[in-house]
């Protein structure tokens, strides 16, 4: 008995020690053990929150676009004013691992209307896959967000582009090369009372990036897109020029009846050298129609700009678009653009009108996240841009605007 | 019950009694089948990004082992990654060699293979200044201000202080970037980003800045136009850019076939993809044993530099 009372006692001492020996003071005064759900938190002004096994994430964000515009009219009355622009909660994040979401809600004009509301599959690197509300892959302009545009509004010809559409799509990510494609309804907000069936669109870019440095890049970009249009077989083009703090649409090809299928055609090019840039595009849009013939539209815009205070605009090969600008001073960045751009609504009888604008601008970024914009606009009406008949054409305003904007 | 019972049941309590203190403590909470990533991050979602390819990549090709499940795993702190590794939480880790050194010293992770981080193999710390500066070595820098960027940089804090350090120089942390130094040493500051480093140097509020030679010629952290008025004035010995490592106890077959993918992986196209998201990495190679012992001597760096904070 006594030997066992040793063996015993043996037994309990040995463990007191070899548990000494072996247990591991933990090194970080932070947590013993991390979980692997346990959370990241992080804020740039929003929030993001991050599992430490990155399988689960949440980034909670908005932007604040406030807008004021001065008119001096030339034929028409436009009335001077202020909006607010975009007002937009932005939500994404990743679920288990593969799936991600984004979820954004625009507040602007008094009502709430959805941006973007998609789930995506991002398992299979570099292919990405896609369905619910997001922008058809057309654009270089309309790929890149609102926040990261160099002037207040987009050049007149991507009135012809498709913008958001309810969808399927997939994305490939090469070193120098990006393909987007995607079949798509129509908007989510398509009126459903409509009788007959909605339209369906087929949409594809393709961009090659030479080289895409920190500071220098060069970007070519080609899409192309087909609609086939719903059952009430009615096509229609309009534009306001680039202010969008007045209603009227001077370039208006009116309801264009028995129009089957539209085709668009969408060439980019981008090059960012040290604090120069320059972008461009052209889009043409060709119409089929039944019992009429097929009208061809088409637009384009060129831009320069130039940063005083040496940054560069950022260009996202994996995106192929523009990202945020960050100023290398702490009084910020000054960026000064100017822009051409066109676009014409006329063909084979249809008298939509033609406009040209140009475009000056100063942008004042504060910080990455704050930035004042000011564009003084010249517009050049042909005498059939008279929104469908309702203004007088040949129409020549100047126009002043100003933005201060915040996203975070 | 008989004595020669009892003492069988008392033999066998003594040898669970043995065992138990150490299953406690070393138990990894990890899945047998699971190979696991780890990383430090203070960006976890843009890291997650580039860890999933690469750990999926390995993955796909461990099958045969039993290895069926990748995970990642992103730590705030050199010290939590430590404690995973030691646990056997984590087997795998992508580190700079400071970070290394501290995981070799603290956890037993061994070296595996370099990484030709945004496809460069090694880097080097440069010191600058203004042109007309009449800085030409590093002992002019006594009684001035050089900017470094954080505590936790190698090539923007340890290696450039490690340098003045080993010249005899004595350092003191100035509070502000407009306090100056006693006249017998040489003072500095952190400005947190390499652009607020090159700017401080370029408007003469500091005397000095150092940081890598691929900052220097990245516009992003240095513009041409400040770098035309800058000289450099003093370089360091070259280090390695980046290293994969493992736990010191991970299966060896599991080790082998993780050096044999990464090593090859520079060649295969389908890890073309896989390299660019992984930090634009170029391909992996070995490193000689000398040179993962000069990784490992970091650590010494550690010590002599961290009392200066």
């Amino acid at each position: 008995m006594k030997k066992i009372v040793l063996m015993l006692l043996f037994s309990c001492f040995s463990s007191v020690l070899l548990g000494q020996q072996n247990v591991l003071e933990p090194l970080s005064v932070d947590h013993v053990r991390t979980q692997p759900h346990d959370a990241i938190i992080s804020t740039k002004g929003g929030i993001e929150v991050t599992t430490t096994d990155g399988e689960f994430s949440l980034q909670l964000g908005g932007r604040v676009l406030i807008d004021a515009a001065v008119y001096s009219e030339d034929k028409n009355t436009l009335g001077n004013g202020s909006e607010l622009r975009d007002i937009r909660l932005d939500l994404e994040g990743r679920l288990y691992a593969d799936f991600i979401y984004e979820l954004s809600i625009d507040f602007s004009d008094g009502e709430t209307d959805v941006k973007d509301a998609w789930l995506g599959y991002d398992a299979n690197y570099p292919w990405r896959y896609t369905i619910g509300h997001f922008k058809e892959p057309f654009s270089l302009e309309e790929m890149t967000s609102n926040k990261y545009l160099t002037f207040m509004e987009r050049a007149l010809p991507n009135a012809m582009v498709p913008g958001r559409s309810l969808g399927f799509g997939i994305n490939w990510v090469g070193e120098q090369i990006t393909l987007s494609a995607g079949l798509f309804g129509d908007d989510y907000n398509d009126d459903v009372d409509d009788e007959g069936d909605e339209g369906w669109g087929a949409t594809s870019r393709l961009t090659y990036a030479p080289f895409a440095e920190e500071r220098s890049a060069l970007h070519l970009g080609l899409a192309v897109s087909y609609r086939k249009l719903d059952d009430e077989q009615e096509f229609r083009f309009d534009s306001r020029h680039e202010s969008h703090l007045t209603d009227i649409r001077y370039l208006d090809s009116g309801k264009l009846s028995q129009s089957d299928s539209l085709t668009l055609f969408g060439f980019e090019g981008a090059w960012v050298s040290g604090s120069l840039s320059l972008q461009g595009e052209l889009i043409q849009a060709n119409l089929e129609r039944k019992a009429y013939e097929d009208p061809s539209f088409s637009g384009w815009y060129l831009q320069g700009s130039w940063f005083l205070t040496g940054e560069s605009r950022q260009y996202k090969q994996r995106t192929g678009r523009f990202g945020r600008v960050r100023p290398l001073n702490e009084y910020g960045a000054v960026e000064l653009a100017a822009r051409y751009s066109t676009l014409d609504l006329n063909d084979v009888g249809i008298e939509g009108g033609s406009s040209d604008n140009v475009t000056l601008g100063v942008n004042w970024y504060l910080n990455p996240q704050i930035r004042l914009m000011a564009n003084y606009i010249f517009v050049e009406n042909d005498i059939f841009a008279d929104a469908d008949g309702d203004v007088n054409g040949e129409d020549e305003p100047t126009l002043l605007q100003f933005r201060a904007q915040a996203d975070f | 019950m008989n004595n020669r019972l009892l003492s069988k049941g008392m033999l066998v309590l003594l040898i669970l009694g043995c065992c138990f203190p150490a299953v406690q403590t070393y138990a990894s909470s990890k899945d047998p089948d699971t190979l696991v990533i780890g990383k430090i991050s203070h960006n976890p979602k843009k890291h997650y990004r580039y860890l999933k390819p690469m750990v999926k990549y390995a993955v796909e090709r461990m099958q045969d082992l039993g290895i069926r499940k990748g995970k990642i795993r992103m730590v705030r702190s050199k010290e939590q990654l430590a404690d995973m590794v030691r646990r056997g939480d984590v087997d795998w880790v992508t580190e700079t060699p400071i970070a290394a050194a501290y995981l070799h010293e603290k956890s037993g992770a061994e070296i595996l293979v370099r990484k030709w981080k945004k496809g460069v193999p090694e880097y080097h710390s440069v010191f600058f200044s203004l042109e007309k500066s009449n800085i030409n070595k590093l002992e002019d820098l006594v009684g001035k201000v050089i900017a470094l960027e954080d505590p936790a940089s190698t090539s923007a804090f340890y290696l450039p202080v490690y340098a003045m350090l080993e010249k005899g120089l004595r350092l003191i942390k100035l509070r502000n970037i407009r306090e100056k130094p006693p006249a017998d040493m040489v003072g500095f500051v952190f400005a947190r980003e390499e652009i607020n480093i090159a700017t401080l140097v370029h408007m003469g509020i500091v005397d000095a800045g150092a940081f890598s030679n691929t900052d220097w010629n990245k516009e992003d952290h240095l513009p041409s136009k400040y770098r035309a008025k800058l000289s450099i004035f003093m370089r360091t010995s070259p280090i390695i850019r980046a290293v994969e490592m493992v736990r010191q106890d991970i299966d060896p077959a599991i080790r082998k076939r993780l050096e044999e993918i990464l090593l090859q992986a520079g060649n295969d196209p389908q890890a073309a993809p896989v390299l660019h998201a992984y930090q634009r990495t170029k391909k992996f190679d070995k490193l000689s044993r000398d040179q993962e012992t000069m990784i490992y001597n970091l650590r010494q760096i550690m010590d002599v530099v961290d009392p200066v904070l």
